[in-house]
């Protein structure tokens, strides 16, 4: 089965795409951060944040629909927001526009650094920012078993789903569910189990190695001035 | 549940990046000593499982449908450092992967959807003795772990978004503690489910070696990683600190009259600023889309 919902425009290539992953790292994660501090009713900073957030967009090559239907992440947060913005008094719908500017600002950013970023190299990345060894080795082995669970896991869909006329009652289906999700753990152990003993025998020493990493060049530079520059000017605009 | 940037103030999402981050440090640390490398493989692959596990759901009333969140599984099945870590993986890999949750609000939400369904699942499930009963005691640890965990996450994200004045405490607490009472009742049935299935079919799984007994350092630890965030929620409830969410809200004069510049909306009237907006949200779509023609190639062939 395919699976692409994982860092699925990361093969891409553009500029943004050549970057080192700790630049990119702490970039945007200044981006956020500055986001996140922008003065109250500096609607216009926003606006400047946004417009560098757009060309950054523009240039990582990432279809515009994809951005747009990932901010729908938001909506239930929003509409709660929303729900209680008139209870806020005079200010209440200002605060929401701040509220909503600053969340949508952010998983903007979000989208395009894990969509410009392999998960590989994003991992490198957090490493070298001192990420603890067991985090990031439990990740690695979490993007590659992932997928081998995943079709695990729809393939009992797909049989109990064969098996079923009808629909159950809902502690039926839960006892099934449950006796699936048991089975796919043990499974899942006994994975783990073999695939230690095969990376025993084959010398890992707990670090994932990553064939021809991206070095630091003078676009990381560029990178980092132009944010830089652009959180700078509008933290004192 | 997973908190998006923005919707907490800056001081407790801070706060709560610090004390996410000291305790992945301690639990991995103390994972590091109490386990041999084996455990590395397992966890990995626990957390594979979990993410999987999220994508079988069953259907529940209106349409909706429900799947398990896991927290207290593993923390029953792992214990509750190496299960914290686990669940750690996921919810990082959640917010890298599908966006599901913000950068900077990430500590929040290991603290809610890590930290607290593991170590309290871990612990309803001691204290109720579970580890050495058969039979329905294991179920009930099992539901009351899997039912508490999710409770506990929803009341926490509550709190928090309380806390940042997003949600009013008064409004939100109630309304998710109480729609995930409900929702949790699946979350321990499956737990308690899951539980009973592995005591049948692998009972080597839950037996001692992957949840060492819980020392006195653990305890501190654990009183340490309940207790902090408690005081730093309330000290930055109280503080005085500026921050632009509450900034806003309490003194709104300020907002709008003190800052005479060209980027000061109080400049200007509803109507031109709505069109000011859409002007500079315009603006922005052509930049991208000038960006994304112009097709920006790398230099090498």
């Amino acid at each position: 089965m395919k699976h692409s919902f994982i860092d699925r425009y990361a093969h891409l290539d553009s500029p943004l795409h050549m970057l080192e992953a700790r630049t990119k790292i702490i970039g945007f994660m200044a981006l956020v951060i500055a986001v996140l501090t922008v003065r109250a009713g500096g609607v216009g900073h926003f606006f400047i944040l946004f417009f560098l957030i757009s060309i950054l967009a523009g240039i990582s090559q990432i279809p515009m629909p994809y951005v747009v239907g990932r901010t729908l992440l938001l909506l239930p947060f929003v509409l709660l927001a929303g729900l209680a913005a008139p209870w806020k008094g005079s200010a209440g719908w200002s605060w929401f526009l701040l509220l909503v500017m600053r969340s949508v600002l952010c998983l903007l950013v979000l989208v395009i650094l894990t969509n410009t970023t392999r998960f590989v190299e994003l991992l490198r990345g957090l490493r070298k920012l001192g990420c603890p060894k067991l985090v990031v080795a439990n990740l690695s082995f979490l993007y590659r078993y992932l997928f081998v669970l995943a079709d695990e896991a729809m393939r009992m869909k797909q049989a109990r789903d064969c098996r079923r006329v009808g629909r159950a009652g809902i502690f039926a289906e839960l006892r099934t569910l449950g006796s699936m999700l048991g089975t796919l753990m043990v499974r899942s152990f006994e994975h783990a189990d073999q695939m230690y003993r095969a990376m025993l025998s084959r010398g890992f020493s707990g670090e994932f190695m990553v064939i021809a990493p991206r070095k630091c060049s003078w676009r990381d530079l560029v990178f980092i001035a132009v944010v830089a520059v652009i959180i700078a000017a509008t933290l004192y605009l | 549940m997973h908190l998006p940037d923005g919707f907490l103030t800056n001081r407790i999402a801070f706060s709560l990046d610090a004390l996410s981050g000291a305790s992945i440090l301690f639990a991995a640390r103390r994972v590091k000593q109490e386990f041999s490398a084996r455990v590395v493989p397992v966890m990995g692959v626990f957390s594979a499982f979990i993410f999987a596990a999220q994508m079988l759901n069953f259907p529940l009333f209106g349409g909706t449908s429900g799947h398990l969140v896991g927290g207290a599984l593993l923390g029953i099945v792992l214990g509750p450092m190496a299960g914290f870590l686990t669940m750690a993986t996921v919810v990082i890999a959640q917010a890298l992967f599908l966006q599901d949750g913000g950068l900077v609000a990430i500590g929040a939400n290991l603290f809610n959807i890590a930290a607290l369904p593991a170590f309290l699942g871990y612990f309803v499930y001691r204290m109720l003795g579970a580890p050495n009963a058969p039979g329905s005691r294991l179920s009930i640890a099992g539901f009351l772990a899997g039912w508490l965990s999710v409770v506990a996450a929803a009341a926490a994200c509550a709190v928090e978004l309380g806390l940042s004045s997003a949600v009013p405490m008064s409004v939100g607490l109630p309304a998710m503690a109480g729609y995930h009472a409900v929702i949790g009742v699946f979350e321990g049935l499956l737990t308690a489910l899951v539980i009973s299935f592995l005591a049948r079919v692998r009972p080597d799984l839950l037996k001692k070696e992957f949840s060492p007994a819980f020392g006195i350092t653990d305890w501190v630890g654990a009183i340490v990683l309940v207790a902090a965030p408690l005081s730093i929620l309330v000290l930055a409830g109280s503080s005085q600190l500026p921050d632009p969410l509450q900034a806003l809200l309490t003194e709104p004069s300020a907002a709008s009259g003190s800052q005479e510049s060209l980027l000061s909306p109080a400049r200007y009237s509803d109507l031109q600023r709505f069109l000011i907006y859409l002007v500079l949200l315009g603006v922005c779509v052509v930049a991208y889309s000038a960006a994304r023609i112009l097709r920006i190639r790398r230099g090498r062939p």
